[in-house]
């Protein structure tokens, strides 16, 4: 089971409070359960704050959340 | 782990998939009702079908059998049995030939049939179409004895039953059939058969064992005329042609060596398939208008009379049984797989975590099937193994650990006996719910049972542990247990008055030892006359499904209801059947859609306003119909919770609730001011629409707060440029929670939206450094 790969916020122009830098698709881990995910999600490409969208967090990492329970 | 021997006698105890009267009522296993839903449903050739799977020389079987079925239809008594011969007769003459078996040269062994009667002729059938070489040695012609014990058989039907055998490699030799013939044939043929019918040196029906139908050596014997209770002997075609199927079985063992007894229990025609008949219209058989022959249409019509035959009675009554599309045995198969599974996907995790354990199945089921034992079980095996689900009661958990811990569990001995060290002989246990919903009714009960009752009376708040053995977690719950006794040790083991069906339940498991009473039964004790009381005239009554076998507590509450004036109007299964608000059992965590759809359910079955003694009911069903706890029509209590009734508090207010009562309580009776640290307030403004789409995914007030408050600390935040609203994410626990606020000009925040999952990503909480693979918290 694999996420789709990329994912941008649902809606609005997000940029890092803290850096002022609008955010980048840069690739990070998802993590649950022993295992681990390639995304690629709107991040700070200065501190690496990420986002995690709405949508992503109650479709696909849902989805993919009661899959491995269930493993 | 549940033993497959274990599985076996559970799955034994639903007979759903047993066979129906009609079928079992058949020599030849016939399955009557798929051959009558084929023809109601227009699929005349599918019908024909199942004719030739089941019988032995369909054209000839259908022309004469005796159908014992008629007699056993649960429709004799509602219309008329259904008309299956005719039905079948018609079929048969609709129908071409529907199948075709392959020929297959025969085998080295060989069978000799002795006497052309439906029982040899059957056996002949049988074993030939398994690939042996057959031998039928008759006197007179090949047709003449059929014909003679079955004067209404065609005899074009029989010559074309025989010349279909012949290509199966059945001969048919004429000769005088007498025990030099037998002789000669036990020593020529691997295996013989005597056909009663048409060989008077056959021994008599009660000389052999039923279950072979084994003379001796390689000889069976069947197709012996039957008599009527007085004495007329007749003979039953579908009993003979049964023997002959039978024998045909051990002449087959014979033929190859098998044990002729092992694995034949389902030969054994048991009627196990229980079919409740209530509601089932009467509707009258439907008589071929021509006098003889059906029409298709007739035909259809009659065969739609048909009942079909099954239980389902536990599945009718319950929103988790439907969910799956299943019924008990086929659920307990798939536990008992899903506990198997050593790699893979659990796909019965959902069937586990679906059910209440309310225990309505057990008591409904004629074989008393129990779920909830079967779910309870599944669960705390899959704890032990570390393979439970981690999400489907964490919330539930941690709501247990709020209400039994230091913020919101409290104990107070009564006051009056506590200062010269005694202890109060009784012990009020509200129970975790009633106490985050009703605190202020609780006070009011309190204060009455100090007054009301002898002895003195302590108060303890706290979690009664059910939720830890609701979700199979033995050793959480054991370890509550050892706190709750502690705590009714310390306060001189008094008589418990519990107000909570789930309460009294897990307390006699943590304290057998105890006197566990329930508060209501106390009540009716102590107030013996009519109360007044500002209630609905007459009330269904619902009986919490933890109190499904205790019998006091119900008649204590509808006691009560007479002595407030209410007249109780039962409503469909009430006292041991009744049904679930879908709060046990987990089920609101795990499967909100399940526990939506059994309160939804039971709700729908009161005609009336509804009266509950377990909080959780009342407020399940306030969402639905008009629903009031014992507390809101007592004269101690009803005042204090003016107007609560119709509200549900949420998930945070509930949580809130308790830490209030424990405030409030401890400073009316102890004189204490609340010891909690307090955190500077923060101002969170939460839109009700909001605040909704919190509770569904679990998400509190307090969790939001922590969220902002953590945020604002650090500032890893991100801000929307178009807007300007503010997003973060905190994760306390297993649980990300994202938060999307504005920052308000008083200091304050006002929340836009709120999300969570489980899942982590590095740089998505902060701080991003200490993110480390999660472990499960409850393992």
């Amino acid at each position: 089971m694999s996420l789709e790969p990329n994912f941008t916020p649902d809606s609005g122009d997000w940029a890092c409070a803290r850096c002022g830098a609008p955010l980048e698709q840069i690739k990070v881990q998802a993590l649950y359960m022993h295992s681990a995910f390639a995304v690629i999600l709107p991040r700070c490409p200065s501190c690496g704050l990420t986002l995690i969208p709405q949508s992503l967090a109650e479709g696909k990492m849902a989805e993919v959340e009661a899959l491995l329970e269930d493993k | 782990m549940l033993e497959q021997s274990q599985l076996h006698v559970i799955e034994a105890r639903c007979t759903q998939e047993a066979a129906p009267r009609c079928r079992t009522a058949c020599p030849l296993d016939m399955d009557v009702r798929s051959f009558l839903e084929c023809l109601a449903a227009g699929k005349l050739r599918d019908a024909r079908k199942l004719l030739e799977r089941h019988l032995p020389l369909p054209g000839v079987m259908c022309a004469v059998c005796d159908h014992p079925c008629e007699n056993a239809c649960l429709r004799r008594d509602l219309g008329g049995s259904l008309a299956v011969s005719a039905l079948e007769k018609f079929c048969m003459k609709a129908v071409p030939v529907q199948t075709k078996p392959l020929v297959r040269p025969p085998k080295g062994q060989k069978l000799a049939v002795l006497g052309a009667g439906l029982a040899g002729l059957t056996a002949a059938f049988d074993i030939s179409h398994k690939g042996f070489a057959v031998t039928v040695y008759h006197e007179g012609e090949k047709e003449d004895a059929l014909l003679a014990a079955f004067p209404v058989l065609e005899k074009s039907a029989l010559d074309e039953e025989l010349r279909a055998l012949e290509k199966f490699h059945v001969r048919f030799v004429p000769a005088a059939l007498d025990e030099s013939l037998l002789v000669q044939c036990a020593g020529e043929y691997g295996a013989v058969f005597v056909d009663a019918s048409t060989c008077s040196f056959a021994p008599g029906e009660e000389e052999l064992d039923g279950v072979t139908l084994l003379w001796k050596d390689n000889i069976c014997c069947g197709g012996w005329e039957k008599s009527t209770p007085t004495g007329a002997r007749y003979a039953s075609s579908s009993a003979q042609a049964g023997e002959g199927r039978k024998a045909g079985i051990t002449l087959q063992r014979i033929l190859t060596g098998v044990s002729l007894v092992a694995a034949r229990e389902g030969e054994i025609r048991q009627d196990r398939l229980h079919t409740p008949l209530e509601g089932i219209a009467p509707c009258a058989r439907i008589l071929p208008a021509s006098g003889d022959a059906y029409t298709e249409e007739e035909a259809r019509k009659e065969a739609d009379r048909c009942i079909r035959c099954s239980c389902m009675q536990c599945v009718k009554e319950c929103p988790f049984l439907q969910k799956y599309k299943e019924f008990p045995r086929v659920y307990a198969r798939k536990l008992y797989n899903n506990a198997s599974v050593v790699r893979g996907t659990r796909t019965a995790n959902v069937i586990m975590n679906g059910c209440a354990l309310c225990g309505q199945c057990e008591v409904i089921c004629p074989e008393h099937f129990s779920m909830a034992d079967l779910c309870l079980q599944a669960r705390q095996d899959a704890v032990e193994r570390d393979v439970m689900p981690v999400s489907a009661h964490e919330f539930a958990l941690e709501d247990m650990a709020q209400a039994s811990g230091q913020e919101s569990a409290f104990l107070v001995e009564d006051p009056a006996l506590a200062a010269e060290g005694g202890h109060g002989a009784r012990m009020f246990f509200p129970g975790c719910q009633l106490a985050a919903s009703r605190g202020e009714q609780v006070l009011a009960m309190y204060r009455y049972l100090r007054e009301a009752l002898p002895g003195g009376v302590s108060l303890y708040s706290s979690c009664c542990g059910i939720p830890a053995y609701w979700a199979g977690r033995e050793a959480l719950f054991n370890e509550h247990a050892a706190t709750l006794r502690n705590a009714w040790e310390e306060c001189g083991r008094p008589e418990i008055l519990a107000a909570c069906s789930s309460c009294m339940s897990a307390l006699k498991k943590a304290l057998p030892e105890a006197t566990v009473t329930s508060l209501w039964e106390k009540l009716d004790d102590i107030m013996p006359g009519p109360f007044s009381s500002t209630t609905p005239e007459s009330m269904n009554v619902q009986d919490p499904c933890g109190a499904r076998h205790d019998e006091a507590w119900q008649k204590a509450v509808r006691s009560l209801a007479a002595k407030a004036g209410i007249q109780v109007k039962e409503a469909k299964r009430s006292g041991n059947e009744s049904a679930c608000c879908g709060y046990g059992g987990l089920v609101w965590n795990a499967q909100p859609d399940v526990a939506d759809s059994m309160a939804k359910k039971r709700a729908d079955e009161f005609s009336l306003p509804v009266l509950t003694s377990c909080i959780m009911c009342q407020d399940r069903f306030a969402r639905e119909t008009q629903s009031l706890h014992l507390f809101d029509i007592l004269p101690q209590t009803a005042r204090a919770g003016a107007d609560l009734a119709q509200s549900s508090p949420g998930l945070s207010a509930r949580r809130a609730g308790r830490v209030a009562l424990k405030e409030k309580a401890l400073e009316e009776f102890l004189g204490q001011k609340s010891a909690q640290a307090q955190q500077s307030a923060l101002l969170l403004r939460i839109p009700d629409d909001v605040q909704q789409a919190m509770e569904r995914r679990y998400i509190l007030r307090q969790d939001a707060e922590e969220a902002v408050r953590g945020i604002e600390g650090t500032g890893a935040k991100f801000i929307n440029r178009e807007n300007g609203h503010v997003l973060g994410s905190w994760r306390p626990r297993n649980v990300t929670f994202w938060v999307e606020y504005t920052a308000d000009d008083d200091g304050g925040f006002t929340l836009v939206n709120a999300w969570c999952h489980r899942m982590v990503v590095a740089g998505a909480i902060q701080p991003a450094e200490k993110v480390v693979m999660e472990e499960r918290v409850h393992a």
